[in-house]
């Protein structure tokens, strides 16, 4: 009983943190795009959930970074509002190697916010090319780092990084359950053998046809969670990549997994004699859960995907999840998790009373 | 009773999707992308908590019919 309140709390807390905890201040675009080389340019610089006014504008630096090496700093910093900063760059004459136009990073140093980054914010162009040292008199150093309880800014997604508490969790859910009824199935054919069965201990609950069910139990409720996965991993990626199904190759992998989980459901119905299909369904669940590794975890990583993590990475790189993100990211998947077993054990014990009421068992 | 959760259920559904995308698409304003996308966060969460009613609506359903095959005959029980 206790992990059933549990998973309650865990899932609550997942709530209230997972959609309260704000955002860090992010930069979301500047005006203008685009400058010449030798060109004095006044740039705005629009934030996303910053605080601008919270200190004193020449507390606030300002760069426009080519690499690591090479960048320009900002001055006459002039905070507008809360979400708008304007800086003046002088753009050196020459550009920072010899290419004929460059794109450049606009970084946000403010003292309570921390550091935010465009990536590929303003392109600058150039007629005549060489390297200059302008780009390296003012480095990048002492940066603010914001220390408070917050996710990371990420563009394009912006806040619906959270659905990482809700989207991904479904999928782990999915697993556990799917590996806690290809282990009922194991133990349902290893018991199958008369001299095993007989091992059964009655007294415990152990009996041959609730491994059955309890097979079919788990891998029922882990198709719910993976067709709430693919459907919520729709909506996200209607919004995020823009079409709600590109033909991505952890979408195609993931819906071919569910159907051959959906076919078990058939297959374990479709015989006269409940006991032969039973032991069909078990073997056909064993190898379903051998395909469903490679399906989801190493196919989709040899090829390129929107996902992240994709092409060799863990499915989370450390950019991908910090410290706390962790503090929401892992409660929510032991209370999704939980969750998930609850309800394959409500569905389970549904079916071993009907079984007893019908004459079955 | 068993009608009455299924036509509800589906009432809810077919709301949503038919008044949902009319209500969103009000003139220039796009809903789900502005104030940073936060409401696909609220459309995954409720997308969730419906398909968890759907699963409970059915066990529930066969719950039902469960007890109203108690209440009879068991003889008469075929499935």
């Amino acid at each position: 009983m206790w992990w059933k309140i549990l998973s309650v709390f865990l899932i609550v807390y997942t709530l209230i943190a997972g959609t309260l905890v704000p955002l860090k201040p992010g930069v979301t675009y500047v005006f203008p795009e685009s400058a010449r080389s030798g060109e004095q340019v006044v740039l705005q610089l629009h934030g996303y959930n910053s605080f601008y006014t919270k200190a004193p504008a020449n507390e606030i630096r300002t760069w426009l970074q080519f690499d690591d090496a090479h960048a320009i700093k900002g001055d006459n910093v002039r905070v507008l509002n809360d979400t708008t900063l304007e800086a003046r760059f002088a753009i050196p004459t020459e550009l920072p190697n010899a290419v004929a136009s460059v794109m450049l990073n606009a970084i946000i140093d403010h003292p309570n916010d921390g550091v935010s980054l465009l990536p590929s914010a303003i392109e600058v162009a150039k007629d005549t090319i060489a390297s200059a040292a302008a780009w390296q008199a003012n480095a990048i150093s002492e940066l603010h780092v914001k220390k408070d309880f917050s996710f990371p800014y990420r563009n394009v997604i912006y806040e619906s990084i959270r659905n990482t508490y809700f989207h991904v969790p479904m999928w782990f859910v999915l697993m556990f359950l799917f590996i806690a009824s290809a282990w009922y199935s194991v133990q349902f054919l290893r018991y199958s053998n008369p001299a095993q069965a007989a091992t059964l201990d009655a007294s415990k609950g152990q009996s041959l046809i609730d491994f059955d069910r309890k097979a079919a139990a788990y891998a029922e409720a882990g198709l719910l969670f993976g067709l709430l996965g693919l459907i919520t991993g729709m909506l996200w990626a209607h919004y995020a990549w823009g079409a709600a199904w590109s033909n991505d190759i952890k979408q195609l992998m993931t819906a071919v997994a569910l159907l051959i989980y959906l076919a078990y459901f058939i297959l374990r119905r479709s015989f006269d004699e409940p006991e032969k299909g039973a032991r069909l369904a078990a073997v056909y669940n064993i190898f379903a859960f051998a395909s469903l590794v490679p399906l989801l975890y190493i196919v989709p990583r040899m090829f390129a995907s929107l996902h992240p993590g994709a092409t060799g990475n863990p499915a989370f790189g450390s950019e991908d999840l910090d410290n706390t993100m962790r503090m929401v990211f892992y409660p929510a998947i032991i209370g999704w998790s939980l969750f998930g077993f609850w309800l394959a054990q409500l569905r389970f014990r549904y079916q071993r009373i009907l079984d007893r009421a019908t004459g079955l068992d | 009773m068993k009608f009455f959760q299924t036509r509800i259920f589906f009432t809810i559904i077919l709301f949503l999707t038919i008044s949902l995308p009319t209500v969103l698409a009000q003139g220039n304003r796009d809903y789900m992308r502005e104030t940073g996308k936060i409401n696909v966060v609220i459309g995954v969460i409720v997308l969730i908590f419906l398909g968890i009613v759907f699963y409970v609506l059915r066990l529930d359903r066969k719950l039902t019919k469960l007890e109203h095959q108690l209440k009879d005959d068991k003889n008469e029980w075929t499935n």
